[in-house]
């Protein structure tokens, strides 16, 4: 078994392999320039084809992993991790410029659009392959800074100017901390290649105090940039952008944090404050931008709170060391919430779906017990199956409070109503467990690594999702009730957490004014009448 | 809810928020997503003082910019005749030559801005102190948290935890943190809290106070209520809405009030905040100095906005020669046909029919309101919804539901399978905060499938989402009004009702075709203002169907005999259902057609077929698919994969670019190419002695067509109050409420811009209706003077009234002062569109 996310040195990547590596980097990259120049509509196609290159070169790319295996050299790398993330943002890409070509058609800038939609995925491309940590670092920032081109796309409306300047100023942040943190892994391990990075920190016997500074500012810009709590405002608030954007935004970008972390794991394995911050930033968004999506009144909205809550999910992940799971959360968490963007036109459809049901009565409490013990009854014979079948680790710590989380999302589907269960639900019960279990061994066997999760970190995950499940509980059984009628308006408004970071960050930076923009149809020209003299 | 006006206020006050409330017309929600005229509420003003008013209260103007009618008059769209002939209808006829020399300029000239009244929110956000977040207005963080409190509270079907919906609107907002905490107040969070907490509890009285208190004179006071609910225009249309359904349903709704009360509430708390600095007696100052005037603001406007109607009138006369020089020409045809086929008067038939009677010339088609009279709701099959299927100004009386019967035609009972239940429980796997997590790491992956699958083209109609709860061992599943079972009687006078609507008692072809129209686009919000709006913004299918049930009906038809009108036995009735986007016509039930009629039904699908590839070929252009129109396989795929792909902001072109209403026999426009601008309506006066087919059609179909045209003029001249902006932006509000543009805001209603452009050219042109009925003089004047409606639309000039004399195709037109003659002015060809 290789020890992927572990210590063992990469053998050397030839020179052939790295032009294929950013192949697709540079196939983005070279349209989006020429593009400038082009017809609209010759444009698009350019940009359909760049993206079809994109995931040729990404496929050629698995091939070489599959027969020759990890490599890396001083500049990027190619692993499972480098593989599977560079085929989900040539997925993405490709969707996403399709759907863009006829959803921006007659727009004013098109053209534009395509430019920066492209240099954004060239950044991202450029991220997911890099060995280099400068090349890291300054792929990042550019596809932050290409983004915000389009987070501005209409940058004649006040509101996408003010919150693409937020999302700028705390994407600077993270920018800064991934500087320092080049700045202190250099200075301690002499290297910038982070395969090596990563083998020295685990050679030496305690981590280096430059070492724990390094991944601790890696952990803070991952936070930053994947809008945890009280940082998420901007996330929440970009649907001042078309919506393939935030497709883009929330399925191949906001994620990034996840990959970098995953490239240090080892690291961050080791420092057990990076792990902490990690955990406890994590649960907090989880469970508290988790409830907040539910209280949200319109779709897109709720998709991005929903997405905050994902990334804190996939931090905590990374924090508890369960880095598989991470990397399965990344991926997965992205095509579902690409398709559900840009899919969310047919919300209204839904809702006529919805209308043919009955509204069900609020679940009754034994009901809810019941249905709490059928789900856990289920996970518990799921992982003791698999943890006794031939040939599997027994369960640790780790394991069950992972299932214990399954468990508790399984109710819904085991909940008796009418004082019946339902068979085919139970059924699906009893899948979900299933497919948790089996796409945890083979991710486990994807990214393999040794694992080892302090008691303290379990303690916190396992009582934040605890407290979640009950305040579910509370709103389910009884909406109206006094402490869900009290609890409600805060969290409706997000605990006020943005407001007060908003304040703070523009008495720093000040949001630029709107700028024109042409526009089809005319604009009322309005003048507020002068008082008449007193 | 009915308490929102209390005795206690005073009368001046009550009576000016009862007008203010009375302007402001209501949006229905988006799974019924009819057109509206936004002005509706302001009928009773002539246009021009409505203008006027709307200018000075809202910002908004009623007409293009004059650069844009400078384009027009240089595309040959405007005669300079007709603008002599408009400032003659203005009353002022100097106004010709300001108007000639504004189009033959050089250069085009700007339209003058305008002035629009402040409220106390524009009066801060122009002081010279900070604003409440750098960047952004109060007035737009105002909008956002009313927005965001109205969702929450009228949201039923987003949000997971449900809000507080006992307590009404006003109250939720009053004891809500968000405006006590969401912002800095000079003197604190607990300053706010007092001062909400000091507020009467009542709405109205709230709203008598807050006036009172920020020194509005009674005079201007409904002025002044009537710019505050402007300026949450959207949730004030929703609020509208709530009132109408209630009062069609004879109870009353007060939430707008409520709204008002909210919005005057910032008024006076912004106007309050920090008064210990002496703000509040400047900013009050200047806010009754501003409404003082207000009487000179709009005098001003209207007398500066006379050049703009003008033009536009000019605009509309220049339209209506085309069609007049058209109806001169008409001849009578015969009338004996193979098939009748009765279209909706929607504009995109005209189209259709025009390609159909190219295609057979057996074929004689009819126009009449989509929804066939019927004033039916439907209850799908297994389901539990009901949804009305008729004009949104009326209230359905009849039900359909559905019934199946097995193979062998027998009745069976409809279990509706576990489907739904389960699915709403796999709902809330997906959705609830507990199981989110586990959802997305065990059947996220899947998406990658439903991704690629989405994202690829389709050539497949979706099926229909109604009946997806049903189980698949029903052969068959039908509407059915019990009616026609449980009392033929009466199901034959409705028929009656309808066939003397329809002007068809006798002479009935041995097929007729009952024709509704639906629309087909993926991932669209507004997809249902695509639909049949005399269906209340559903498909026409029920409403064909159900007719065509009635009449096919041994015992119905002896009713009918009865009743006058013979049905012979050779005669079947046809339910359709053409789809606009495709031009597709798909027939139902021919499976219990008579053997008879079996080889007439293929005959018609076959000139369906061939009348459906005609028009795509026409409309192929308008969809930038003019490459493929030669070829009718290749297009038909086109059209097909552009209906489907989840991507298409522009799926058709709807009504845009309607101009025209014309009630006469079909005759009368069989001969001319009207390019699907015009609502066709069959009218044969003659046969109308009572007038009672012609007051209904000028109080219910041209009604209609009115607030269809003036939702696409309002979406066009002022997108951002009345249309609904860029659609790739749109946020779906509260499950089926609205969209929001973006992130938030204020409810948008209308049309996106989408529908209205291309990205290079306007769809639609911004033309009031012109309705040209042909009958009588003192029909139609009877007509007028009875209806109040249809008194102030005509004379307030809401839509141009016009005339064909019966006898000799000569048209007149309906001023103020009466009817003149309108002579055909034979143009050459190309000169307008």
């Amino acid at each position: 078994m290789i020890a992927l996310l572990d210590s063992v040195p990469l053998p050397n990547l030839p020179a052939w392999s790295t032009v294929l590596a950013v192949a697709p980097a540079m196939a983005a990259g070279i349209t989006s320039f020429a593009v400038r120049r082009t017809s609209v509509a010759t444009s698009w196609r350019l940009g359909q084809a760049a993206t079809g290159a994109m995931g040729l070169a990404a496929l050629a790319l698995t091939a070489v992993r599959v027969g020759m295996g990890s490599m890396a050299n001083g500049l990027v790398r190619v692993d499972n991790v480098t593989v599977s993330v560079l085929m989900l943002i040539c997925l993405v890409g490709a969707v996403v410029v399709r759907y863009s070509s006829t959803y921006l058609r007659g727009d004013p800038h098109e053209r534009r659009y395509v430019c920066r939609l492209l240099a954004t995925l060239a950044a991202v491309s450029l991220v997911v392959v890099a060995n280099q940590i400068v090349v890291l670092v300054a792929a990042w920032t550019a596809a932050s800074v290409a983004l915000h081109g389009l987070l501005t796309f209409f940058g004649d409306r006040p509101v996408a100017v003010a919150i693409a300047h937020k999302k700028f100023l705390l994407a600077r942040c993270a920018d800064a901390c991934m500087l320092a943190a080049t700045v202190a892994f250099g200075l301690t391990f002499s290297t910038l290649r982070i395969d090596e990075i990563v083998v020295r920190a685990v050679a030496s016997a305690a981590l280096p105090w430059g070492a724990r500074v390094g991944i601790m500012l890696v952990a803070v810009a991952a936070v930053l940039k994947c809008a945890q709590l009280p940082f998420h405002g901007w996330l929440i608030q970009v649907m001042e952008a078309p919506t393939p954007v935030s497709a883009l935004l929330h399925a191949g970008v906001v994620n990034l944090g996840g990959l970098v972390l995953l490239r240090f794991a080892p690291l961050v394995d080791r420092a057990v404050e990076t792990r902490t911050l990690l955990v406890i930033v994590g649960v907090l968004t989880a469970v508290i931008a988790s409830l907040v999506m539910t209280t949200r009144v319109s779709v897109k909205v709720a998709l991005a709170w929903s997405t905050c809550a994902q990334m804190g999910f996939m931090l905590m992940q990374c924090g508890l060391g369960i880095w598989e799971m991470a990397l399965l959360h990344l991926l997965a968490h992205s095509v579902y919430k690409a398709h559900a963007f840009l899919s969310a036109g047919g919300t209204v459809r839904n809702t006529q779906r919805r209308q043919l049901a009955i509204p069900p009565d609020p679940p009754h409490v034994r009901a809810l017990v019941a249905g709490t013990l059928i789900a856990v009854a289920a996970t518990v014979a799921v992982g003791a199956a698999w943890a006794l079948s031939p040939g599997t680790a027994p369960l640790s710590a780790t394991a069950w409070v992972l299932l214990g989380i399954v468990a508790l999302a399984l109710v819904p589907l085991t909940t008796p109503r009418h004082g019946r269960a339902n068979s085919s639900l139970l059924a699906q019960a009893v899948v979900v467990p299933v497919v948790y279990v089996a796409l945890h061994d083979l991710f486990g066997r994807w990214v393999p690594h040794a694992r080892t999760t302090p008691i303290a970190l379990l303690a916190v995950t396992s009582i934040g999702f605890g407290v979640l499940f009950v305040a579910q509980t509370l709103f389910l059984v009884a909406p109206h009730g006094r402490i869900a009628r009290r609890i409600r308006p805060w969290i409706y408004a997000g605990l006020f957490l943005d407001e007060t970071f908003t304040r703070l960050a523009f008495a720093v930076s000040a949001p630029p004014a709107p700028h024109a923009r042409a526009t089809p149809l005319p604009r009322a020209w309005v003048v507020t009448a002068d008082p008449a003299p007193l | 809810m009915t308490t929102t006006v209390d005795s206690e206020t005073p009368a001046a006050v009550r009576s000016a928020i009862d007008g203010a409330c009375d302007r402001v017309a209501p949006t229905w929600p988006l799974d019924r997503f009819i057109a509206v005229n936004p002005y509706w509420g302001w009928r009773q003003l002539p246009i021009g003082d409505a203008a006027a008013r709307l200018g000075a209260l809202a910002g908004t103007p009623l007409t293009m910019p004059r650069a844009w009618f400078y384009d027009e008059w240089a595309s040959g769209r405007i005669a300079d005749r007709h603008l002599d002939a408009a400032a003659v209808v203005a009353g002022d006829p100097d106004l010709a030559a300001a108007a000639r020399e504004l189009v033959h300029a050089p250069h085009p000239s700007q339209t003058p801005a305008l002035t629009r009244l402040p409220l106390v929110s524009d009066i801060i956000d122009a002081a010279p102190v900070p604003g409440p977040v750098p960047g952004r207005t109060w007035s737009d963080l105002i909008a956002h948290q009313i927005g965001q409190h109205c969702a929450g509270h009228f949201d039923e079907w987003q949000a997971t935890w449900p809000g507080d919906c006992d307590h009404g609107l006003f109250a939720s907002w009053c004891a809500s943190p968000a405006v006590t905490h969401g912002f800095r107040w000079r003197d604190g969070a607990g300053w706010a809290r007092r001062q909400l907490d000091s507020l009467p509890a009542t709405p109205s009285d709230a709203v008598a106070f807050i006036v009172h208190e920020l020194g509005i004179a009674d005079e201007v006071c409904e002025a002044y209520l009537t710019a505050v609910l402007a300026a949450v225009n959207g949730w004030a249309a929703w609020c509208a809405y709530r009132r109408f359904q209630a009062r069609l349903a004879d109870r009353d709704d007060g939430t707008i009030v409520e709204l008002l009360a909210i919005r005057l509430g910032w008024e006076w708390l912004l106007a309050t905040d920090g008064d210990s600095t002496g703000d509040t007696t400047r900013t009050l100052g200047s806010l009754s100095g501003a409404w003082n005037g207000a009487g000179a603001v709009v005098d001003a406007m209207r007398q500066s906005q006379r050049l703009d109607w003008v033009l536009q009138t000019a605009l509309e006369r220049t339209y209506q020669d085309t069609l007049i020089d058209g109806f001169a020409t008409a001849r009578p045809a015969g009338d004996s046909a193979g098939v009748q086929a009765v279209f909706c008067i929607d504009v995109r038939s005209e189209v259709f029919r025009r390609a159909l009677k190219a295609t057979s010339a057996a074929v004689q088609t009819r126009g009449f309101a989509g929804f066939f009279g019927l004033p039916i709701s439907y209850s799908p099959a297994g389901g539990a919804m009901t949804r009305p299927q008729l004009p949104g100004l009326l209230a359905p009386v009849l039900n359909v539901v559905d019934v199946a019967t097995d193979r062998f035609g027998r009745p069976v009972s409809i279990k509706s399978s576990d489907v739904l239940a389960e699915r709403q429980r796999r709902d809330a796997f997906r959705h609830l905060p507990s199981s989110i997590f586990s959802f997305v790491e065990t059947m996220g992956i899947g998406y990658l499938v439903k991704l690629a699958k989405a994202a690829l083209p389709h050539r497949h109609r979706p099926a229909k989402w109604e009946h997806e709860a049903i189980d698949r061992a029903h052969e068959r599943v039908r509407p059915r009004l019990a009616l026609i079972d449980d009392d033929p009687a009466a199901a034959a006078a409705l028929a009656h009702r309808v066939l003397t609507g329809m002007g068809l008692l006798d002479g009935f072809a041995p097929l007729v075709m009952l024709c509704g129209h639906g629309s087909l686009s993926a991932n669209n919000p507004h997809s249902a203002g695509l639909d049949c709006g005399a269906c209340g913004g559903q498909t026409g299918e029920v409403n064909a169907r159900v007719l065509a049930d009635i009449l096919n009906d041994g015992p119905v038809r002896r009713e009918l005999a009865a009743l006058g009108v013979d049905v012979p036995a050779s005669t079947w009735f046809v339910a359709g259902l053409h789809t606009t986007t495709t031009d597709q016509v798909e027939l139902f039930d021919t499976d219990v057609a008579p053997a008879s009629h079996v080889e007439r039904l293929s005959e018609l699908q076959g000139w369906l077929r061939g009348g459906g590839e005609a028009a795509r070929a026409e409309r192929a252009g308008s969809l930038g698919l003019g490459t493929l129109a030669a070829s009718t396989q290749r297009l038909e795929r086109a059209v097909m994969e552009r209906a489907t792909d989840w991507s298409q902001v522009r799926p058709e072109w709807g009504l845009a670019d309607n101009a025209a209403f014309v009630v006469a026999p079909r005759w009368r426009t069989r001969h001319l190419d009207l390019e699907g601008r015009c609502f066709l309506h069959d009218y044969d006066w003659s046969t109308d002695p009572d007038l009672a087919v012609l007051t209904l059609i000028m109080t219910a179909p041209m009604v209609v067509t009115n607030w269809i045209n003036l939702q696409y003029h309002a979406s066009t001249v002022d997108n951002g109050r009345y249309g609904s902006g860029d659609k790739t932006l749109h946020n779906v509000v509260g499950g089926n409420i609205g969209v929001f543009e973006g992130n938030g805001g204020d409810l948008r209603i209308g049309l996106a811009i989408q529908s209205l452009h291309d990205g290079h050219t306007l769809r639609h042109h911004p033309l009031r209706l012109s309705v040209f009925i042909e009958a009588p003089r003192t029909a139609i004047d009877t007509v007028i003077d009875a209806q109040p409606v249809v008194r102030d639309l005509v004379l307030h000039g809401w839509l141009n009234l016009l005339r064909i004399e019966p006898s000799n195709g000569v048209v007149e037109e309906r001023t103020t002062a009466g009817w003149t003659s309108r002579p055909a002015h034979p143009q050459p060809k190309g000169a307008t569109r």
